[in-house]
């Protein structure tokens, strides 16, 4: 999902724009404007930026000082003509990060709370049941729940009230590291299964580049990136990389089978090999490794232990006090960061346009579960 | 003289006695949610007056509260003359005045319970209801509601019991007239002022049935008051 398309120009109706201005008693003010058409947009920031405070603003809940929002054209804020629609009025779901299951009510209970209060679209029950594996989970109390469950729970009661924008708020952060990849993948099956334009608000780099399309990047309140995930979160990240920890890199290796005692997919159409022992039964897997785990040649080297060699083009380099970030394009809007010395900057000439190959350590590749075998 | 053969009059003031805590607790109820809602979810300018004048029958001696009543509603008070005009209601003497007096005293424990339950309902779970298409009614009534009804089911017991006791404030409103407005308290206390011999019998059976009837009030609230699901009750 984390491919970058072209962006369909002319959409606009069928999505949301919201632009705000909003302060709290304490003082943080937001002044924001971003667009989400069809597919998964991310709002992407440290905690604090007013990250929730857009969907919050989006869903109704909030009602900022001054803005408009719009969905599918209809308006649903509009501060300077006075309206401003409640949240049941407006066909939004909303997955709050706590949940937010109403404890005096069954699963069932819950997931049937939006679907009869006139959902703004119909999807079968029976379907949204299947899709997020909650059939053995309808009698249950919500109490007795893991986090995991009522992740889901809370996801498809969200998407029974039929929304036409879904707005997750951080869905992953009440989720320990373990049950993660699941979540995602049903994240990513119930988006794809009813093309739900999404709204996803989160903090976390790899969340972000594997599930978003686009990505809005805040910082204090403020719109500083928007664009396609990969090079607006790259560029983002450069920019707050002298304190933050660097970039992530995240690439999706598709059709991955055992050869020869070992498993290997393609990423960007070349080959790329897996760790050992890991439980990968789909099609494709989603990949994550740190830029030090990448090291840069001119050429392609033989006799080396290294068993990954990625082809691409240099497109960015960032340089910071004693080491560089360098930014390679693989094709198929992939891209690995590769972090080297400044030194190494200079010797291979890494500069945009320079064709380079990334070795990756295999050790260092972590996999982030098997989802796109889907069942769509 | 067998402690069950109760006369006329001592069921005639049991029967009052349900009769008007039923109607008291029933007729203040949706003000004491109401209001109970209000007290745990806003913040307003003059709260701690409208706190001040729901709690003041707890603080005021029942027959203060009986006589400002009867200054309110009485037949020449400020806002008798109305009802009687209008909606051909009579307060005093009445034990429809007795309701009122019995509803009066027992608000303050119905709202503190009511506003106790509310307050115990996480908001932002309306807030979900509201994003799942509930209006803000409609979100109240199945969500906020049945979370908060430990608590307003015990506000209506407490209020029952209370009104089961009241005294001071229906005697001076309401009287007490044999079969009227003479209930359960006013009967008990008219007995032992009787000059006839076995009133004190007669009034021990009649507080005996009175401590039957409070400790079943408050049983019966224990039971209502149970969480809706098994597990998570308070």
């Amino acid at each position: 999902m984390a491919r970058e398309e072209p962006q369909s120009l002319g959409s606009a109706v069928s999505g949301l724009t919201l632009s705000a201005r909003h302060r709290y008693p304490e003082g943080f003010e937001l002044e924001a404007e971003l667009e989400a058409e069809g597919g998964v947009t991310a709002v992407f920031g440290p905690s604090g930026s007013g990250k929730s405070t857009v969907l919050r603003i989006a869903a109704g809940i909030l009602r900022p000082l001054e803005g408009r929002v719009s969905l599918g054209g209809a308006t649903l804020l509009d501060t300077a003509r006075g309206i401003c629609l409640p949240p049941e009025k407006r066909r939004i779901g909303l997955v709050f990060q706590d949940h937010r299951l109403f404890p005096h009510l069954s699963v069932e209970g819950n997931l049937r709370y939006g679907l009869r209060r006139r959902p703004a679209r119909r999807f079968p029950f029976e379907r949204v049941v299947e899709v997020l594996e909650l059939g053995g989970l309808l009698e249950r109390d919500p109490a007795s729940l893991s986090g995991g469950e009522r992740q889901r729970v809370a996801l498809g009661r969200a998407i029974l009230r039929g929304p036409e924008l879904l707005l997750l708020d951080e869905p992953l952060a009440a989720v320990d590291a373990g049950r993660k990849d699941r979540i995602l993948a049903y994240l990513e099956r119930a988006v794809s299964e009813w093309s739900l334009p999404t709204l996803l608000v989160s903090h976390d780099q790899a969340d972000v580049r594997r599930l978003a399309d686009r990505v809005v990047v805040l910082e204090a309140g403020r719109v500083v990136a928007s664009g396609p995930t990969a090079s607006t979160l790259d560029r983002a990240v450069i920019s707050a990389m002298r304190s933050a920890p660097g970039p992530v890199n995240v690439l999706r290796v598709d059709g991955v089978a055992e050869v020869e005692g070992h498993l290997e997919g393609s990423a960007a159409g070349q080959r790329f090999q897996l760790p050992a022992g890991l439980p990968v039964t789909g099609a494709g897997v989603y990949v994550q490794f740190l830029p030090k785990d990448v090291t840069l040649a001119r050429a392609d080297v033989s006799g080396l232990s290294v068993r990954n060699h990625l082809r691409g083009a240099v497109r960015e380099v960032a340089a910071l006090p004693g080491h560089a970030y360098v930014a390679v394009d693989l094709g198929g809007g992939q891209a690995v960061w590769a972090e080297v010395t400044l030194d190494a900057v200079r010797e291979l000439g890494l500069a945009p346009g320079r064709e380079v190959v990334c070795l990756i350590k295999t050790t260092g590749v972590e996999a982030l579960g098997g989802s796109l075998a889907g069942r769509a | 003289m067998d402690l069950l053969s109760f006369s006329r009059e001592e069921l005639d003031a049991l029967r009052l006695s349900l009769v008007v805590a039923s109607v008291a607790v029933l007729g203040s109820l949706p003000f004491g949610v109401g209001l109970g809602w209000v007290l745990a979810r806003k913040d307003f300018r003059g709260k701690g007056l409208v706190e001040t004048l729901v709690h003041l029958p707890l603080v005021l001696p029942p027959v203060v509260t009986g006589y400002v009543l009867l200054v309110l509603f009485g037949r020449r008070g400020w806002i008798g003359p109305y009802l009687e005009d209008w909606l051909g209601l009579r307060l005093v003497f009445d034990w429809k005045g007795a309701a009122l007096a019995s509803a009066v005293m027992a608000f303050p424990l119905l709202v503190r319970a009511v506003r106790l339950g509310f307050a115990a309902v996480d908001p932002r779970l309306e807030e979900a209801a509201r994003t799942l298409g509930a209006g803000r009614l409609d979100a109240f009534a199945t969500v906020t509601l049945p979370l908060a009804w430990g608590g307003v089911a015990a506000g209506c017991v407490l209020a029952f019991a209370r009104s089961l006791g009241e005294f001071g404030a229906t005697l001076m409103i309401a009287g007490s007239i044999p079969g009227e407005t003479r209930t359960m308290p006013l009967q008990i206390y008219s007995m032992l002022e009787s000059p006839e011999g076995g009133a004190g019998a007669g009034a021990g059976r009649l507080v005996a049935l009175a401590v039957v009837v409070s400790v079943a009030a408050v049983a019966a609230g224990a039971w209502l008051g149970r969480s809706p699901r098994a597990s998570g009750a308070p």
